[in-house]
């Protein structure tokens, strides 16, 4: 099990090195710091910084799991590589997570740019002042977001509806994931819906990080992390696992 | 000569239509992209917010608002793409009828979704964030929207010509061009809060004119500096237009010299 893992790993990384456009949210990163980091500081907020490098990053995250995550399943079958894959004893779902474990660590590359980006272009270093912290929420965000990645390769498989809603789920998802915008500045009716999304649990965290201040809650913060990302996980390999069961029996696993 | 260029245009456009209604129905429109580029404007609405600045969260709205019909119409790099997959290109090439008129009717839905899309944006979300929309002045906006999504398709079109020989960077050109602008052309802070070269650079691409146009219009200004910018605007684009048909042109001569034009698709 663990050699078609790293297997998923290393072909979804020879990919990445192969395509450049699907590395098209990590060339955008760079563009999207400018914008928010521009934004502050030229309203003299330099206090808001870690929203410039956050709010990409979360951006990236979630434009890599949603596009290139979620393109997983249905990319094989219309490359017709699909059926040769089921034929094998290894198993697939095994495989696509490897797979999607390499595409969430290299959406984190956006993490690095960013930081970068702002040194760069407006002199700011950024300063992690809770480190551990901030190691944890990230192992913690990235584990989620597989998860989740996990179910849009099954949903876009299995709804090809979906297919036109992909694209719609970008900005939805940077409001209520507290990419840029806490979910306290928000309306109060759509404050409940930022507690279901895992994001804007790490977001929060990511930022109380970067801050000198100490971090409040913390453990529960991070419990709450975990739970969403294992109920993604769950819901993502039951879809997964429904989707290909429902292919085999409707005979449509080549079907591009 | 001009009736057969708007003839090809024309049929062009009834590509274009026919894609939208392939791409959107009005549900998924509305539902789906609509709300998309509601929640894009929203959420840079909101960083003025973060800011407690209303000054901030109006020049944030306007310029996003405006922004989104220079994205929209960027979209045209890219479906310029889809007629080569297609291979109806050698076709076209063969063809007496001018590359650049097939494709400038080809794409032209993204200009009246963009155009529709950046409109409603603006006119929707500036009362609701209580921006002073002062009316009827306000519906002036839409004429300088459109002359700005014009502009931005004349480079969304001279681009195409250059993604069609590496269609798998179309998205990808299209997406780093359109966030180029949303960089530096003013929607997020003023040109002049840039770097000279930058600056320079802004004043020679869509968007920033249009943009300093619809902000002059909704500010007050005289009609005068409204005009200059959007005649700016206008200007811009026709340069564009201008790089276009040049690239178009090196594209079919270049086809038909070294035989790069197939009919396979990528």
């Amino acid at each position: 099990m663990t050699g078609v893992f790293l297997a998923g790993l290393r072909f979804q990384a020879v990919i990445l090195r192969r395509s450049p456009a699907e590395l098209m949210a990590l060339l955008s990163t760079p563009l999207f710091t400018l914008a928010f980091a521009a934004i502050v500081v030229h309203a003299g907020a330099l206090d808001l910084t870690p929203y410039a490098i956050v709010g990409p990053t979360v951006i990236a995250v979630w434009t890599m799991a949603l596009n290139v995550s979620g393109d997983i399943v249905d990319s094989e079958r219309h490359n017709g590589t699909f059926e040769p894959s089921l034929a094998t004893p290894a198993s697939l779902i095994v495989l696509v997570l490897g797979r999607i474990t390499t595409v969430t660590l290299v959406s984190l590359l956006s993490l690095l740019e960013s930081a970068l980006i702002v040194r760069l272009a407006f002199g700011i270093a950024v300063h992690i002042a809770h480190p551990s912290l901030f190691a944890i929420t990230i192992f913690l965000t990235a584990a989620a977001m597989a998860g989740t990645a996990t179910a849009f390769s099954a949903i876009f498989v299995l709804a090809r509806s979906a297919r036109t809603f992909q694209n719609s789920l970008s900005y939805p998802i940077y409001l209520l994931s507290g990419a840029m915008i806490p979910p306290a500045l928000l309306p109060g009716w759509l404050r409940p819906a930022t507690r279901v999304v895992f994001l804007s649990w790490s977001t929060g965290l990511m930022r109380d990080a970067l801050r000198a201040a100490p971090a409040p809650d913390v453990p529960g913060r991070l419990a709450v992390i975990a739970v969403l990302g294992v109920l993604g996980y769950v819901a993502g390999l039951w879809l997964l696992s429904s989707v290909l069961r429902r292919m085999r029996a409707a005979g449509t696993v080549g079907y591009a | 000569m001009i009736r057969d260029n708007a003839r090809v245009l024309r049929s062009g456009a009834i590509i274009a239509v026919a894609d939208l209604r392939e791409i959107y129905t009005w549900k998924t429109w509305i539902f789906a992209w609509l709300s998309r580029i509601l929640c894009e404007v929203t959420f840079f609405a909101f960083i003025g917010k973060l800011l407690h600045s209303q000054a901030e969260l109006r020049y944030l709205l306007i310029g996003n608002s405006v922004f989104i019909v220079t994205m929209v119409a960027m979209f045209a790099c890219v479906s310029a793409a889809w007629e080569r997959q297609s291979g109806t290109l050698p076709l076209l090439i063969a063809s007496p009828s001018s590359l650049l008129t097939v494709f400038a009717g080809r794409s032209i839905n993204w200009l009246v979704d963009g155009s529709a899309c950046a409109a409603i944006s603006l006119l929707l979300l500036g009362p609701l964030f209580k921006l002073t929309m002062p009316w009827p002045r306000s519906l002036f906006v839409i004429p300088l929207i459109v002359c700005t999504g014009l502009s931005t398709y004349c480079l969304g079109l001279a681009l195409a010509g250059i993604v069609l020989r590496r269609l798998e960077l179309r998205n990808l050109v299209a997406n780093l061009a359109y966030l180029s602008l949303m960089v530096i052309s003013g929607a997020e802070v003023p040109v002049t809060f840039l770097p000279r070269p930058v600056q320079y650079a802004a004043n020679i691409l869509p968007l920033t004119h249009g943009l300093a146009a619809i902000r002059y219009l909704l500010a007050g200004a005289a009609a005068g500096r409204v005009l200059d910018q959007g005649g700016m605007e206008l200007a811009i684009g026709l340069g564009w237009l201008a790089v276009a048909f040049l690239v178009f042109r090196h594209l079919a001569e270049r086809g038909r010299r070294d035989g790069s034009i197939e009919f396979g698709s990528l």
